[in-house]
């Protein structure tokens, strides 16, 4: 019975050796939570920084759960995206971080990484684009042995997110 | 720098401050030799004590000074301080001061002679000096880091201070030439003593804290010691500084341009011989010995040492170090420190074993053939073209994988078929006996019960005679008593399966019995079945012998159970006894006692005496065996169960070698069911996951009820399979298929793979009921085989499919079976195999108590393997308690740590609005707040909306009176619902136009348009238009939005007519007010008069408008022409408050713009008072009236234009002659088309923004390269005439995109209606154009809010009976075509509906332009024509789009053969593929029914009077029968024939009802539903009138057209009675 509210934006991005970035998003709860209003997932604009190296999206996130129970407390996963100058889009990043648990408002930065691929498929991302993508996207956020994925790093993608606790206490919860 | 400038600052701080300051200072100087102290300290008193003496020493003086450059700054500070001439207060003040000033003495000394020591200083080597002693001490204390780390700070420092020394020294030796009073420094010496010696010392902040905590203890003690430190830190500084001296001097010498005489002396290079320096080196230097170092010397004396190893203990390889390296190391460490903790027991130093791999290794990599798991797996995807509208994140790939499921089919056997004959159920009978029978003689279980029992009994036997058995000690009574209650059973079990399986035998000889019997009754054979008893013969004695012995055997047995039970009663029997004489005893001796009582107290007897009941009862010694009854019972049962000794054994065969009677010589009966049988085919459809993926061949049914299939199904799937049904069809001769019945096929388990998969038999079986008129029994039929129809039987048609299904194999061996995490019942095909599911059942699995009581009865045997698995699945089941739940749970322990319960979350009413504010469900979509508290939220909330859940089956027929419509109404509700269902996701599809608006740069022209309107005239008495503001419908509410409607004028209203005044004159009283006092002095103005030049009033019209119950009129202007030109403001109110552009489109009111003739009534009851006063009614008669839906006025934003006033075809007292009138100037115009008109303009202010229709792109079955053509050009038409309406594609009802064409077709209108008017051709398009227009119109707008148009075929349209202006069209053009006209779809603008629909046909020499909702037709060139402009043309083959300069229909051609008026679709680069249509071939017409419409037309009746008897609340409301019936005779005849009947019309009335004034006239409507009904008879405003007297008449007539189109006329009327 317990609510929470989920207010805050997806600021943008650093560090990304690409410009001209968007990212999805989505955001993953355990079966006891529920979604009350809000969308659970989107995508941004696509954003090509003229002054400095961050893409601002400044992506509203606006959701409001109810929940019985602390397991599977929201997560976010994000995607960044790049779009190159034909209009075509490459991933340049998963990245993955818990929405946090006290009340009131965080910064947040989540650094992103992408799968490398063989030296082939580096080669041709470098110079055509595209480039090795997770078949499931369930692997950002879970999958015990992601070791064996070669990954090199991206950016970091800059959340601020509000949260507003309701009822927690009535369960013995203190925040 | 910095630090320099820093330091400044400090010093003015130092200033300021005051001891503070001093102790500071002190600490900053004093770190360098207080980390030295420790060794320095001798020396530097001692040279304490030289400075003291002040000699002038050669040696020192440079020294001296060189400290003093970095003490100089401590020192000028001090003076500084000092430097006003007070004598310093403190001793140690002054004592600084004199010290200073010796030293400056002692520098100026030590300058003077530096220039001469110069030369000999310079050679020396300074770092030796310098360096060789601070090198010792760090090789001395090599443990200790700090001091390493300081003396490297402390050399780059000096580097530091001697490069920016330099040049201040330099300059200052320059300066320093010219002679000084000794003692006193120059004011330039001063000054650089105070600025030139700031040297930076960058740990200083570092140390200082230290330094601080060192001397905050003993800051005390400093005090006194003050006077010393400063020299002690000057003295300290000699090492540093010293060379530096020399350095400056020779910087000197380069930098300036000395005679070079002056300076410099050629000397020998200073050698020092190899030899000495290794001495020195020797002094200084320590170097380990390479050689081996005893063992003694590394351990501690008198211990051997010790080696581990040799003791057992595992010590690990060292890491290989060379020995000379070894030895270098151990000598060190011995030197070094002496403690021995370096080295081991065994004298060697002690060492970690060797962590580096024996084998050299490398990080494994990871090859891509490596299996990854599959979720990791990733995979190369090129850069794609965004799309825009997967928008959805993170969409998993599609799993590969392929499997195959083999079905083999290999045929079906009835057990019971309709066409079976009574033969043939006895033999399906007596063949499932003979299999059952069968099936026991395999099992054979009374064979395997007997053995088991003589087993027993020998046990027994041995247990009691314990001589014969060696293990006494195990056979315990309790062993014996066990195998003896286990005998009783088993010999009841075999008991009861003999007497099945005797019973089986006998039924089954009992069937073919019957079935002879029948076989010869009917004298023929329809089945081959025979039965064959074969005898085997039984060696009588020993049958005998064994049968006795068994009698004797169970004889004894129940003699011994009844003995021993009998024992038991026996006992009970005595302890029972016993008590009882006990008890008797007592009594005896109480009554004794009371007799002897009675005697002495005879008044207590009855008190004492006790109750009859509590005597007990004697007991009754038990009956001893007999054992010659028990010999009787166990005779009689063996008699009943056992073959008798010396019988036969009958073994039954059955054969199917009887031969059946051919078909001539059986009668007629069971030759039809032959026949009929050998009509019948079988095939079965296989489905997978409810869906049909192949069916078999059909097959005919044998004559013996067996189809053959054999075939095999190779299913290749993709997901686990969740349902695999069989479905049996029957085909009977021409006659359609039946579906009999379903099988289901259970999924094999994934051991079982194609070639070893057993065929299996499943029944089926169908609840069909089925009667056949010949010899066959029929399904689910009762018939019996007595002659007498008793005994009945309902067999249902059954039958069993014998199939196998088996996953197949792949070509490497691999079955084709989906991986098991698709499958969630992996907990359960484990036990499948074992045993249990026979004995209890399925549904006992899952209770774990149940499965383990069967466990432990059975006895299984718990070391068996292939009971392992249940086994340890009851132990854990049992022994901890803890159940094992049936499911898997993604999130372990959550159950634990909920918080609620599901159930409560699910009851919370906040949450539950939430989400259905969120979803948007209509109920809910405008709420805006929501509650915090639960107890806020009132139940009632939900009560509409559940209701209407509950309520989406039922149909609902309050609101509809008849049921064809409520499920129309119905069906239009799923449609719309669906629609918008599937339309509210695509709304939350954005484009980039509606996130952001661009302005659009302006280009050349736009700026020189705007350049030449700056200079341009100004024109004030040219008003434009300016274009008002839209308002986006967010912020308004209740009164915000007004509806401006301007009346401007009418033309041609109907006038009085002046025979109607004559029927009045005779009247006394009642007489129109201005026929009787034309002349006298009334309100009218004189112009009255001069309007009507013969005296009489033609008619006072006035408008009234009513909007959502809000009325407002125009003043009353007169004449037939009347022009009123005011504007009318009505405010406008939306549904639930709700403003949004979604609720504003569903808006479903209409505007009635009612015209009214004002009449006056002179109401005055007598003629004298005329004089004196004036009494006058005033009465509105109805004269016609303009609808128009609000939608209309919302989507097109204003409406103005001339329009057509609908009049009801008879007006009593009313005429159209315009021969009255002679006006001006029209007549031309109107003698063209018929009727009054009205100009309006009707505008919303604020202006509304119109929401959009939806830009969805729906998916399509037509051509791509078709639709890739509809979008080229529409483009180009686009590009061309923006404005006009281009249509080349349409939505259908199902949502998708449908070719424009492909609706028209000629289609047949109802026949009754070509028929009607069998010579006249224009006639019947009349009547056909009437009977479209008798549909209900509905806009698409209103049913599909906020959703684009959509398009209905003609026979969903009639279906519906509701559409708009297309469908209409569509409809009307499709009859056209039928009647050989030449039709098209005209696609334009009209008035008042805006973009729509009209039908243009082509006649001789004109052509005639329909509207199909209203059913009028115009010509080519009416002016009053509603349809404004034309876009294009539709026919059934092409579409042409106007590509002339003008498009209204007055001004342009319509030939469309021309091309450079109509750009054509299809021409001759894309030639018309011939599309198919998707309207029906042909129009099915069905009657109305007749009874049914005079119900409706009752119905309609009642509802109107009890509302016009609503609208009246404060009056009494009459009705008039008479009348009522005279008007419901006259309503058919106008229906009939609607014009030309106005005269018939008055005249029957007038003779009917020549005593009443009366006021009515009939209403004519299409219908739908009563309510649009009601609204038009409330807008009459009939029952407005409020005289006293007044009756009321009301009459409906319904008359029916085909397919449910009804056409209702209302005739609603006043009266007043003439007195």
């Amino acid at each position: 019975m317990a609510e929470v509210h989920v207010i805050g934006q997806i600021m943008g991005a650093t560090g990304f050796s690409e410009s001209s970035l968007f990212c999805k998003w989505g955001i993953h709860t355990g079966a006891a939570w529920k979604l009350l209003s809000g969308v659970r997932e989107g995508q941004t604009q696509v954003d090509t920084p003229q002054i400095g190296d961050m893409a601002y999206w400044s992506h509203p996130i606006d959701l409001h759960f109810a929940t019985k129970g602390l397991q599977g407390w929201p997560r976010l996963h994000l995607q960044v995206w790049s779009q190159d100058s034909f209009g075509r889009c490459q991933l340049a990043g998963y990245g993955f971080c818990h929405v946090p648990s006290s009340p009131g408002t965080h910064q947040l930065d989540c650094p992103t990484w992408r799968p490398l691929g063989s030296w082939r498929e580096q080669l041709a991302r470098a110079f055509v684009g595209g480039g090795p993508q997770l078949l499931h996207g369930d692997a950002i956020y879970s999958g015990a042995d992601r070791y064996r994925l070669h990954t090199t790093s991206g950016g970091t993608v800059h959340l601020e997110l509000s949260l507003l606790l309701r009822h927690f206490d009535r369960y013995g919860v203190e925040c | 720098m910095k630090s320099k400038e820093e330091k400044v600052k400090i010093i003015t701080e130092e200033f300021v401050d005051g001891e503070d300051a001093e102790e500071e200072r002190q600490k900053k100087p004093s770190k360098f030799p207080r980390q030295k102290r420790k060794k320095q300290l001798p020396a530097a008193s001692h040279e304490e004590m030289v400075s003291e003496k002040s000699p002038v020493d050669d040696q020192q003086k440079p020294v001296q000074e060189g400290s003093d450059t970095r003490l100089l700054g401590m020192t000028s500070r001090r003076g500084a301080r000092s430097l006003p001439p007070i004598p310093s207060t403190s001793r140690t003040g002054f004592a600084e001061f004199s010290m200073r000033e010796r030293m400056r003495e002692k520098l100026q000394a030590a300058r003077s002679k530096a220039e001469s020591a110069l030369l000999q200083e310079i050679p020396t080597p300074r770092p030796r000096r310098f360096r060789s002693p601070t090198r010792k001490e760090s090789e001395t204390e090599f443990g200790t880091e700090l001091d390493r780390e300081v003396q490297r700070t402390q050399q780059e420092n000096d580097s530091q201070g001697y490069s920016r020394v330099k040049f201040h020294d330099s300059a200052r030796k320059i300066k320093s030439k010219p002679p000084v009073p000794p003692g006193f420094p120059s004011a330039e010496e001063a000054y650089n003593f105070f600025t030139f010696n700031f040297d930076p010392e960058p740990e200083e902040s570092e140390e200082k804290p230290k330094a601080k905590h060192r001397h905050g203890a003993n800051q005390e003690e400093k005090e006194g010691e003050e006077e010393e430190t400063p020299v002690q830190e000057g003295v300290s500084k000699i090492d540093e500084e010293e060379w530096l001296d020399g350095k400056d001097a020779e910087d000197l010498l380069l930098g300036l341009d000395h005679a070079a005489e002056d300076f410099v002396a050629v000397r020998p290079a200073d050698y020092e011989s190899v030899h000495v320096r290794l001495q020195k080196e020797k002094e200084l230097l320590f170097v380990p010995s390479r050689r081996t170092v005893p063992t003694y010397k590394k351990l501690p004396e008198n211990v051997q040492p010790r080696y581990l190893e040799d003791e057992g203990l595992y010590i690990g390889a060292r890491p290989e170090v060379p020995r000379t390296n070894q030895n270098i190391m151990e000598n060190r460490l011995l030197i070094q420190e002496p403690g021995r903790r370096w080295f081991g027991d065994d004298g060697r130093i002690l060492a970690l074993p060797n962590p580096i791999k024996p084998v050299p290794s490398r990080p494994p990599m990871l090859t891509q053939d490596q299996d990854i798991k599959a979720e990791l797996e990733t995979l190369y995807k090129k850069a794609v073209k965004y799309i825009h509208r997967s928008q959805h994140l993170i969409g998993s790939g599609d799993s590969p994988g392929n499997f195959q499921l083999d079905i083999d089919i290999s045929g079906l056997i009835f057990t019971h078929h309709p066409c079976f004959s009574r033969e043939h159920v006895l033999a399906a009978k007596l063949a499932q006996l003979y299999d059952q029978y069968l099936a026991r003689c395999q099992r054979n279980k009374a064979k395997f019960l007997t053995d088991k029992l003589h087993a027993l009994r020998n046990a027994v036997q041995m247990g009691l005679n314990p001589a014969k058995t060696p293990k006494t000690l195990e056979t315990t009574p309790k062993t014996i008593n066990e195998y003896k209650s286990e005998i009783r059973q088993t010999r009841k079990l075999r008991d009861a399966e003999q007497e099945k399986d005797r019973m089986l035998l006998k039924t089954i000889i009992k069937v073919w019995k019957e079935m002879k019997s029948l076989r010869e009754f009917q004298r023929f054979t329809n089945t081959p079945l025979k039965l064959v008893l074969r005898k085997e013969k039984v060696d009588q004695k020993a049958d005998e012998e064994a049968y006795e012995a068994e009698i004797q055997a169970e004889i004894s047995e129940l003699l011994e159970e009844d003995m021993e039970e009998y024992e038991q009663k026996m006992e009970a029997y005595r302890v029972t006894r016993q008590q009882w004489r006990a008890w008797k005893k007592a009594q005896r001796a109480r009554k004794k006692k009371k007799k002897q009582e009675v005697e002495e107290h005879p008044a207590d007897e009855e008190k004492e005496e006790p109750g009859p009941g509590e005597e007990p009862e004697k007991p009754v010694p038990p009956e001893p065996v007999d054992r010659a009854v028990i010999e009787q019972q166990v005779r009689e049962r063996a008699a009943q169960s056992r073959r008798r000794p010396g019988e036969p054994m009958l073994v039954p065969e059955l054969s199917l070698a009887g031969s059946v009677t051919p078909n001539d010589q059986c009668p007629r009966v069971e030759v039809l069911r032959r026949e009929d049988v050998k009509r019948r085919s079988l095939f079965l459809k296989v489905t997978f996951n409810n869906k049909e993926v192949s069916r078999t061949e059909s097959r005919p049914l044998g004559a013996d009820f067996r189809v053959h299939f054999g075939q095999i199904f190779n299913l290749q799937i993709f997901n686990w399979p969740e349902s695999l049904t069989l479905q049996v069809y029957e085909t009977a001769g021409n006659s359609g298929t039946t579906l009999l019945a379903e099988v289901f096929l259970p999924i094999p388990e994934t051991t079982v793979v194609s070639g070893r998969a057993p065929i299996e038999e499943v029944e089926f079986s169908s609840n069909q009921h089925v009667t056949l008129d010949h010899e066959g029994v029929g399904s689910g039929v009762p018939f019996s085989f007595e002659a007498d129809g008793s005994n009945q039987l309902i067999l249902m048609t059954s039958g069993k499919v014998s199939n196998s299904v088996a996953w197949a194999i792949g070509e490497n061996g691999i079955p084709l079976i989906p991986p098991l995490s698709q499958q969630n019942i992996g907990f359960r095909s484990a036990l499948k195999r074992a045993d249990a599911i026979s004995s209890i059942g399925t549904s006992g699995l899952t209770d774990m108590k149940k499965l383990a009581k069967w466990a432990a009865e059975s006895k299984l045997d718990p070391n068996d393997p292939s009971n392992g698995p249940l086994m340890q699945l009851i132990s854990v089941a049992t022994s901890g308690e803890s159940y094992i739940p049936d499911f898997f749970r993604l999130e372990q322990l959550q159950q634990e740590f909920n918080f609620v319960s599901d159930e409560e979350l699910n009851r919370s009413k906040r949450f539950r609005l939430l989400l259905l504010r969120s979803q948007e469900v209509p109920e809910f979509r405008h709420y805006k707040q929501i509650p915090l508290y639960d107890r806020e939220i009132m139940e009632k909330v939900f009560q509409d909306y559940e209701k209407r859940l509950r309520d989406r089956n039922v149909i609902e027929t309050k609101d509809h009176l008849d049921t064809h419509r409520a499920t129309v109404a119905k069906y239009l509700q799923e449609v719309r619902e669906s629609v918008i269902n599937r339309f509210l996701i695509a709304k939350h599809h954005f484009l980039l136009s509606d996130l952001i608006v661009e302005e659009e740069v302006p280009n050349i022209s736009i700026l020189g348009l705007s350049l030449f309107k700056l200079a341009e005239q100004k024109r004030p008495l040219r008003p434009r238009r300016k274009g008002r503001k839209k308002v986006t419908a967010q912020n308004l509410s209740d009164g915000d939005i007004k509806l401006l409607v301007n009346i401007v004028r009418a033309y041609d209203i109907p006038v009085r007519k002046p025979t109607a005044s004559k029927f009045h004159q005779t009247s006394r009283s009642s007489r129109t007010y201005s026929e009787k006092h034309v002349a006298s002095p009334t309100t009218h103005s004189p112009v009255h008069n001069a309007d009507y030049p013969l005296g009489q009033v033609l008619v006072r019209p006035f408008v009234e408008v009513s909007f959502q119950r809000t009325i407002c009129h125009t003043t009353t202007a007169e004449g037939p022409n009347p022009s009123w030109n005011e504007e009318l403001e009505l405010p406008f109110r939306a549904p639930n408050g709700d403003y949004s552009t979604t609720s504003l489109q569903s808006v479903k009111d209409d505007v009635f713009i009612n015209i009214f003739d004002e009449v006056l009534y002179d109401v005055l009851e007598d003629d004298r008072e005329r004089g004196s006063g004036i009494h006058t009614r005033i009465e509105r008669h109805w004269l016609g009236c303009v609808k128009i839906p609000f939608s209309t006025i919302y989507f097109q934003a204003k409406i103005d234009g001339t329009f057509k006033i609908s009049v009801p075809p008879v007006i009593l007292g009313y005429s159209k002659e315009r021969s009255m009138v002679t006006e001006r100037g029209f007549d031309s115009v109107r003698s063209l088309s018929e009727g009054s008109y009205i100009t309006l303009f009707i505008t919303l202010e604020p202006q509304l923004a119109p929401g959009e229709s939806v830009r969805e792109k729906f998916d399509s079955q037509e051509d791509e390269k078709l639709l890739q053509a509809t979008e080229k050009f529409q483009a180009e038409c686009a590009l061309r005439f923006p404005n006009r309406q281009c249509l080349t594609t349409v939505v259908d009802v199902s949502g998708k995109t449908v070719f424009v064409t492909r609706y028209l077709k000629p289609l047949n209108p109802p026949q009754e209606l070509l028929n009607a008017h069998p010579s006249g051709p224009q006639a019947t398009a009349e009547l056909v154009a009437r009977y479209v227009s008798l549909i209900p119109f509905l806009p698409d707008t209103v049913s599909f809010a906020g959703v684009c148009d959509l398009w209905s075929t003609s026979d969903q349209f009639l279906d519906l009976l509701a559409g708009d202006e297309e469908e209409h069209a569509v409809l009307l053009c499709n009859y056209f075509l039928s009647m050989g006209k030449k039709a098209w779809l005209v696609v334009g603008n009209a008035i008042p509906e805006g973009p729509t629909a009209y039908v243009l046909t082509r006649e001789q020499s004109h052509y005639l332009i329909w509207n199909p909702c209203s059913g009028h037709f115009y010509g080519q060139f009416d002016t009053f024509c509603p349809l404004k402009s034309v876009g294009c043309l539709i026919g059934p083959d092409n579409i042409w789009f106007n590509i002339q300069q003008y498009d209204s229909p007055l001004r342009i051609n319509f030939d469309v053969t021309k091309p450079k008026l109509w750009k054509s679709f299809f021409s001759r680069s894309l030639p018309y593929p011939g599309l198919s249509s998707v309207q029906p071939e042909e129009l099915i017409y069905q009657r109305t029914d007749k009874v049914a419409t005079a119900e409706l037309q009752d119905r309609i009746e009642k509802i109107l009077k009890e509302k016009i008897m609503d609208w009246r609340p404060r009056h009494l409301t009459r009705w008039n029968r008479y009348c009522t019936s005279t008007l419901r005779h006259l309503l058919p005849l106008l229906e009939r024939n609607q014009d030309d009947v106005e005269d018939d019309h008055r005249a029957e009335l007038l003779k009917q009802l020549g005593d009443y004034r009366f006021s009515g006239f009939p209403l004519h409507m299409p219908y739908s539903e009563v309510k649009p009904l009601i609204e038009a008879v409330y807008s009459t405003g009939v029952h407005n009138i409020d005289a006293p007297n007044v009756e009321f008449a009301l009459a409906v007539y319904v008359h029916p057209y085909p397919k449910n189109v009804l056409s209702v006329w209302i005739y609603v009327a006043s009266l007043i009675r003439n007195r």
